[in-house]
């Protein structure tokens, strides 16, 4: 079988396109990590039911594709502040737990969504239809969308916890718990925000990955594991880790797809986790 | 009184730390705590903040009662607590430290203010603001602890071992610091292994002896006490 440049770079595209999905879930969890030390073992379900609420309100509803994603996002951090007011929060600091806990929430959420939406495969409509070509190459325009909006709510997250009162609050108390509370901080309002901004962003990681794949009721257990592989690359509680590891991950897995065969970009996760924690368990950019 | 500890007890599992201890802290003076190992110096501070379990006793400060209050409640009224171990957010830069010290000022203006003072007072700091804390030398850092703590203009200072790991020089400078934030009005309460130090700033002493207080009063009276000072002091 030839491989051509132009199936080189549609895979790379492919690649970058599901990491960005890969970091929407992965920022989420990494920060509720480091906030909470809680690993919130439904968010891959918090993902799918952001993707679900996409379909109810876009398909179902004919609500313009765009505007269903903004209102699935605020609906799914509310969403993310109840499940953080009830389930994780008089769990902090209990060891253990909370994997109980948010494994069975992760078992109720699958399966209430498939109560609702029935089994069987739905998709999205596409963010932008059609492609565009480039050096005589095709891109397609939905994959580009969907990277660009990937960086940009990342850019966004960063220029929140940089520069403003509560992202700088909620950076400390990733670093020093009790220093944090020593300065006035509120640690309820802390993982309150934390769960709603992380369930946030991966509602979009869901619409993103719906709109491009296909949506189902069991999609969040993988991209849970992407996530968590994403964080072991790019090191726990850090944003550029997630960005170089989520994008990593996605490209590593579409070029080893197209040259091996599909099954190799399934078992490439869990080699990386390996020889990472192996030789690199604080990942590319984590702390110590 | 500004701040006043009766009859405190904590207990870690089994185990009493504070047997009933108590402990008046005047507005406008420098008070330590002074003792060995598990006398109950830090877990007397960290129960004024709220961090170390109550199981007996109240703390009042400014006619308020604050024991059983959670931590950021406690903070809000004016008290800070430079932790020992110095707590520091080691990769937010010297200046995202001491703005999140200023987090419960809404008002930037003042902010802008305090932080301008505390430039003016810690030249280091100034120097090395872009520079991750955790990159900045062991005085620097118990500095930059220090001067987070004063972002919050507190009116109740509560100093963990603050000459901790540091050389006789940046003791000595230690030691100023401690004597130009009282003389800028601010209460302290200071708990020190470093007994010249403590001696050398504070009006008031307590000496703790395995949960419970052997001895105190003004310095210069205990200072002159024989006895206290051959068993406790090692003067």
């Amino acid at each position: 079988m030839d491989i051509t440049a132009q199936d080189a770079v549609q895979s790379i595209i492919n690649g970058l396109c599901m990491g960005g999905t890969y970091v929407l879930i992965g920022l989420g969890l990494t920060l509720i990590l480091g906030i909470m030390n809680i690993l919130q073992f439904a968010h891959g379900e918090v993902y799918m039911v952001g993707a679900f609420i996409v379909y109810l309100l876009c398909v179902l509803n004919g609500v313009n594709l765009y505007l269903a994603v903004v209102i699935s996002m605020i609906a799914t951090a509310v969403l993310g502040l109840i499940l953080e007011r009830v389930f994780l929060r008089p769990l902090k600091g209990v060891f253990l737990s909370y994997v109980c806990v948010t494994t069975g929430l992760s078992l109720i959420l699958q399966t209430a969504v498939m109560l609702v939406f029935s089994k069987g495969v739905k998709q999205l409509p596409s963010l932008w239809g059609g492609s565009f070509s480039v050096g005589g190459m095709f891109i397609s325009r939905e994959r580009v969308v969907a990277i660009v909006i990937a960086l940009l709510l990342t850019l966004a997250l960063y220029s929140f916890l940089k520069w403003t009162r509560y992202g700088l609050a909620m950076t400390a108390s990733a670093q020093h718990r009790e220093g944090a509370l020593m300065q006035g901080i509120n640690p309820n309002l802390m993982s309150a925000l934390v769960v709603a901004i992380g369930s946030g962003l991966a509602a979009v990681g869901g619409a993103l990955g719906g709109s491009i794949f296909n949506l189902d009721p069991y999609m969040g257990g993988l991209a849970f594991m992407k996530g968590v592989t994403l964080i072991v690359i790019g090191g726990l509680g850090s944003i550029p880790g997630a960005v170089v590891g989520g994008l990593f991950l996605g490209v590593a897995e579409s070029l080893l797809a197209l040259f091996f065969g599909s099954q190799m970009g399934i078992i490439l996760p869990l080699v990386l986790v390996i020889i990472f924690l192996l030789f690199r368990p604080k990942g590319l950019f984590g702390h110590d | 009184m500004l701040l006043e500890i009766k009859d405190l007890r904590v207990r870690y599992g089994g185990a009493e730390v504070l047997k009933g201890i108590s402990v008046e802290v005047e507005e406008g003076s420098v008070v330590t705590l002074l003792g060995g190992n598990g006398a109950g110096k830090s877990t007397t501070l960290r129960a004024i903040t709220g961090l170390a379990p109550i199981y007996g006793g109240e703390i009042w400060f400014d006619g308020r009662r604050i024991d059983g209050q959670p931590p950021q409640k406690i903070v809000e009224l004016g008290i800070r607590h430079v932790l020992e171990g110095r707590a520091l957010f080691p990769y937010m830069s010297v200046l995202e430290n001491l703005r999140v010290g200023a987090y419960l000022q809404k008002d930037k203006r003042r902010t802008a203010e305090t932080l301008k003072d505390i430039f003016l007072h810690f030249p280091r700091l100034k120097e090395r603001q872009d520079q991750q804390a955790r990159t900045l030398s062991g005085g620097e850092q118990q500095m930059l602890t220090i001067a987070r703590a004063l972002m919050g203009n507190p009116r109740l200072l509560l100093l963990d071992e603050p000459s901790l790991g540091l050389a006789p020089m940046m003791i000595r400078e230690i030691a100023k610091i401690v004597k130009g934030i009282h003389e800028q009005g601010v209460t302290v309460l200071l708990v020190e292994q470093n007994t010249r130090l403590a001696l050398r700033v504070a009006d008031m002493c307590y000496l703790l002896e395995t949960g419970s207080v052997a001895a105190c009063g003004a310095t210069r009276e205990l200072m002159e006490s024989d006895q206290v000072r051959k068993a406790y002091l090692g003067l």
